[in-house]
C-alpha cells in the first residue's frame, strides 16, 4: 500500500476533520502521546490532540485502531524519523490520561 | 506507516456514517490492507453486503458493490461467483444478517464450499435498528425487544460454519486489527469458502445498556470474553462455556471448492469426461 | 419464413428458449409444476459453458440470479405461485437496481399449497405487483406451446431493454403438455438477440442511474473497468444511496415512466376472428392455455350460427388498454374466460369502463374445456 508522507519531522499527526472523539487511540497509545480536548463545535464536544509529540514510539497501534482514517505515523524508513523510546515516564501519562476520562489531566507533570 | 487508503475509497462518501469508535472502521482498513497484500484489481473484485451498519461497507469501497436485502449475500455473491469463477468475491454482513435471516444460505454456501470469502461483523446486536436481540446476544442483557432482559440462547457462529462444511473458519476481534489482517490474508489466499467471526464493538446500541457505554468499555468485554485457540484447548469446560478461541480454527486445503466441481460437471456435458459418480468423492455420505 | 419443429413439454421448450436467447445461468428451486424447466437447463446451460444451480431455496434462487445478471449475463428462474411469493422480496430489488432478468412462473392452483399439479391462472394479479412500492410490471403470458419458446426469447430481449425482471406466465397444461412446437429458426432467434446497453465512454463519465427520464440504467458488466455500487436504496446517479427529495421522485417516477411510456415495445396480442365481428356478436377475451379451448369454442359455435371472436392479450402487463376498449365499445356481449375469479376481469372493467361483462371463471383446478364455453355463451348472450 502506497504512504502519506509525513509532514517534516512529524511522528504522528492527526486530520481533525475525521476525527469523531471515540477515545480509542488515546486509550490505545502506549506512550501518552494522544489526549482528547474539549472542542464546542465538534462530536460530542472533543477532539483529538497531541500532547507529547516527541514521545511517540511508533509503534502504529493508533492508526490500525482508528476507524476514521484520522490519525497517521510517519514511517521509520521514508520518512527519515527518529521514533522515542519507551519510557516510564511515558507509561505513567497514558495511564493518568486514561485515568481522567481520556483526557490530560490540568497541570500534569507542573 | 501512514498508510494511503484513498486508492480503495470512495473519498465523496466520506466520513463514514459508523458512530464514533465503531469497529466496522477499523474492519474496513484491515480488509483493504488484506486485498492490496492478495495483490488483487480493484476490477477484478466484488464487495456484497446485507442490510445493518455493517451492510454501508460496500458503498465506501472502490470495487464493484452490491448493497442486498437482509440475509442475502451469500445467496447473491454464489450467482456473481459462480458466473464469474475467476473473480474475487467478498460478503460483508452482520450477526443478525448472517446467522437470523441469513442463517440458511449461510449454511448452504458453507456446505458448497464455494469460493467466496465472508466477513461476518458480530458486534452481538441488531445495532442499525436501534438494539433489538441477535442470535449472539448474551442471555440476560438488555435488549430493546426483551427489555426485562434477553432469555435467547446463543450459538457460536464458527461451530455452525465448520459443521456445515466451511472449509477455512477463522476468528479475531477488533482488538489487534493485524492479527485480524493476517486471518483475512489467510482466508482470501484460501481457495474455498473462507468464514470469518469478526467480533466487534457496537457501545452505541449493546454497550450503553450493558454497562459497556464507551467503545473501550465494549473492546475490553471481548477482550475478556475470547482468547487464543491454543490457549482456549486447555480450558475446563467451565471456562470455555465463557469464551470464544480466536485465530483459525479450521484449515481444509484437501477439499474440493464448487466451482472447481461445477467444472467437472461442465466437463461431463461438453464430453470431455465421464460421468461424475460416488468413486469420485472419498466422502461417500 | 423458415421455422423449425421441435416435438417436446412446454416446459423444456421454455428451457430450451432461454440457452438459445443467450442465457447463460440458471438458478432456482424444484417447483412442482415447473421443475422440468430446472432439470433440462441444469443439462443445456453446462453444455452451452454456461451454469445452472439448484439453490437452497427459492429466495436464494432469485438471488443467485440476481447476482449473477448484474456481472452482465442473461440469467433465469424457474418456478410457481408459491415461489414467486417468496422471491416477492428480491424481485423488487430487481425493480430498484434496475437489473434484467427473466422469471417463467408455471402457475398452478393456489393460493398456498393449492394444487400442485393442477391448473390455475392465480398468478395474474400477483404478477401485476408481486413486491411492495411503485414500478411497473412486465408479464408476459404464453398461450400455445410454441409461445413457451417465443415468449421466453422475447422476455429476455425485453428485460434487457427495460433493465428489469421480465415475468413469463405459462400454466400446468402448457408445462406440461407434450406436442409439436413450430419454432422460428435457431438463426432467427440469435439474429434477434439484443443486449442490453453499454457505455463505452471513460469509467469517470459513466453514471450508470443518470438517464432519460422514460428510459432505464445503463448498467455495464461487472468486472470490466466501472466500477459502481448496486443498492434496493433509493438512489442517485452513481448508485449511492440517497433520500434527496427531488433525486427520489425523479427516480421512482422514471421506474413507472420508462415502462409506461413506452408500452407500443410491449403490447402484443393475438386477435382471432374478430374482423367480421359487430355490435350483436360475441367477444371473447382470454389468456394463456384457456385459449386453446376458447379457440376450439368458436368453431363450434361459428358452425351453430354464433359469430365469436377471441381478443387474446399476450403481454398481459401493461395491459393492451386502447386495443380492449377498442372491441368493447364495438361488441355488446363480451365474455372473459379465466381459470380464476376475475383476475384479469377486473382490469377489462377498468380499461373499457364497463361493468356488464359476462365471465366463465373455473378455480377447481381443472381446464376449461370448449363445450363448457359454448354452453356459457349460449347461456348468457
Amino acid at each position: 500500500m502506497s504512504l502519506i508522507k509525513a509532514p517534516e519531522n512529524t511522528p504522528v499527526w492527526v486530520d481533525t476533520a475525521r476525527c469523531k472523539a471515540c477515545d480509542i487511540c488515546v486509550a490505545v497509545c502506549p506512550a501518552g502521546v494522544l489526549s482528547m480536548k474539549a472542542e464546542p463545535t465538534s462530536t460530542l464536544g472533543a477532539m483529538i490532540s497531541i500532547v507529547a509529540l516527541e514521545d511517540c514510539i511508533g509503534c502504529n497501534d493508533c492508526e490500525l485502531n482508528c476507524p476514521d482514517f484520522a490519525i497517521y505515523v510517519a514511517d521509520k524508513k521514508t520518512d527519515n524519523i527518529k521514533f522515542a523510546k519507551l519510557t516510564d515516564e511515558s507509561k505513567a501519562r497514558a495511564a493518568a490520561i486514561v485515568e481522567n476520562n481520556y483526557r490530560l489531566p490540568e497541570n500534569y507533570g507542573k | 506507516m501512514a498508510y494511503n487508503y484513498d486508492k480503495y475509497l470512495r473519498l465523496e462518501k466520506m466520513p463514514t456514517l459508523w458512530c464514533w469508535g465503531c469497529g466496522d472502521g477499523v474492519i474496513l482498513k484491515a480488509t483493504i490492507r488484506a486485498i492490496e497484500k492478495m495483490g488483487w484489481k480493484q476490477d477484478d473484485v466484488c464487495v456484497i453486503s446485507g442490510i445493518g451498519c455493517s451492510g454501508r461497507f460496500s458503498s465506501y469501497v472502490d470495487f464493484n458493490t452490491i448493497h442486498t436485502t437482509h440475509g442475502r449475500t451469500v445467496a447473491y455473491a454464489t450467482g456473481v461467483k459462480l458466473a464469474n469463477p475467476d473473480k474475487h468475491v467478498i460478503c460483508v454482513g452482520g450477526d443478525g444478517d448472517a446467522l437470523a435471516i441469513g442463517g440458511n444460505h449461510t449454511i448452504h454456501a458453507c456446505r458448497r464450499n464455494i469460493d467466496i470469502n465472508f466477513i461476518v461483523i458480530n458486534n452481538f446486536i441488531y445495532g442499525l435498528t436501534n438494539s433489538q436481540t441477535s442470535p449472539t446476544t448474551p442471555q440476560g442483557m438488555w435488549t430493546v425487544s426483551q427489555k426485562a432482559g434477553n432469555i435467547d440462547p446463543t450459538f457460536d457462529a464458527c461451530e455452525l460454519a465448520i459443521a456445515s462444511g466451511a472449509s477455512f473458519v477463522g476468528r479475531e476481534t477488533m482488538l489487534d486489527p493485524k492479527k485480524l489482517e493476517r486471518l483475512l490474508v489467510k482466508g482470501f489466499e484460501h481457495r474455498g469458502f473462507s468464514f470469518f467471526d469478526v467480533m466487534s464493538n457496537c457501545h452505541i446500541n449493546l454497550g450503553r445498556k450493558n454497562k459497556m457505554v464507551s467503545a473501550m468499555d465494549n473492546l475490553n468485554w471481548i477482550d475478556s470474553i475470547t482468547t487464543p485457540k491454543s490457549k482456549y484447548d486447555k480450558l475446563s469446560p467451565e471456562e470455555q462455556l465463557n469464551m470464544f478461541p480466536t485465530g483459525v480454527l479450521k484449515h481444509d486445503t484437501e477439499v474440493r471448492e464448487y466451482c472447481d466441481m461445477y467444472q467437472d460437471i461442465k466437463d461431463v456435458h461438453q464430453g470431455k469426461r465421464a460421468k461424475i459418480t460416488q468413486d469420485d468423492f472419498e466422502k461417500k455420505i | 419464413m423458415a421455422t423449425r419443429e421441435i416435438i417436446s413439454t412446454g416446459n423444456e421448450l421454455s428451457a430450451i428458449a432461454a440457452v438459445d436467447a443467450g442465457c447463460e445461468f440458471f438458478g432456482g428451486y424444484p417447483l412442482t409444476p415447473s421443475s422440468e424447466v430446472m432439470h433440462v437447463i441444469s443439462d443445456l446451460l453446462p453444455a452451452a459453458g454456461g451454469a445452472a444451480i439448484q439453490m437452497e431455496d427459492e429466495i436464494a434462487g432469485i438471488c443467485c440470479v440476481i447476482g449473477a445478471s448484474m456481472t452482465g449475463v442473461r440469467a433465469l428462474t424457474a418456478t410457481s405461485g408459491p415461489g414467486v411469493s417468496l422471491k416477492a422480496e428480491n424481485l423488487g430489488l430487481a425493480q430498484m437496481a434496475e437489473v434484467p432478468l427473466v422469471l417463467v412462473n408455471v402457475m398452478r392452483g393456489g393460493p398456498s399449497t393449492g394444487l400442485p399439479t393442477r391448473v390455475s391462472q392465480g398468478d395474474v394479479l400477483q404478477a401485476k405487483n408481486p413486491s411492495h412500492g411503485d414500478y411497473k410490471s412486465i408479464t408476459l403470458c404464453a398461450g400455445t406451446l410454441a409461445e413457451c419458446y417465443t415468449e421466453v426469447v422475447r422476455a429476455f430481449n425485453l428485460a434487457d431493454r427495460f433493465m428489469q425482471p421480465v415475468i413469463v406466465l405459462t400454466d400446468e397444461t402448457l408445462g406440461h403438455m407434450h406436442g409439436k412446437a413450430i419454432l422460428p429458426t435457431l438463426e432467427e432467434v440469435k439474429a434477434g438477440i439484443k443486449l442490453r446497453k453499454q457505455f463505452d465512454g471513460a469509467p469517470e463519465d459513466y453514471f450508470p442511474y443518470e438517464c432519460e427520464p422514460d428510459q432505464p440504467a445503463v448498467l455495464n458488466s461487472m468486472f470490466k473497468g466501472y466500477r459502481y455500487h448496486f443498492t434496493g436504496l433509493h438512489h442517485d446517479k452513481n448508485g449511492f444511496p440517497t433520500e434527496e427529495i427531488n433525486t427520489c421522485r425523479k427516480l421512482i417516477q422514471r421506474l413507472e415512466d420508462k415502462v409506461e411510456l413506452h408500452r407500443d415495445e410491449l403490447e402484443l396480442n393475438e386477435e382471432f376472428m374478430l374482423d367480421d365481428l359487430e355490435e350483436n356478436d360475441v367477444l371473447i377475451i382470454a389468456y394463456g392455455s384457456v385459449s386453446l379451448a376458447v379457440k376450439e369454442a368458436i368453431a363450434d359455435l361459428r358452425k351453430q350460427g354464433i359469430k365469436a371472436g377471441l381478443f387474446r392479450p399476450i403481454t398481459l402487463w401493461p395491459s393492451p388498454a386502447e386495443r380492449i376498449k377498442h372491441f368493447t365499445d364495438k361488441i355488446k356481449n363480451v365474455l372473459v374466460v379465466e381459470l380464476n375469479i376475475k383476475q384479469y376481469t377486473a382490469e377489462v372493467e377498468r380499461v373499457s369502463s364497463r361493468l356488464d361483462l359476462e365471465g366463465l371463471y373455473k378455480v377447481n383446478g381443472r381446464p376449461i374445456a370448449p363445450h363448457e364455453i359454448v354452453a356459457k355463451v349460449k347461456e348468457v348472450f
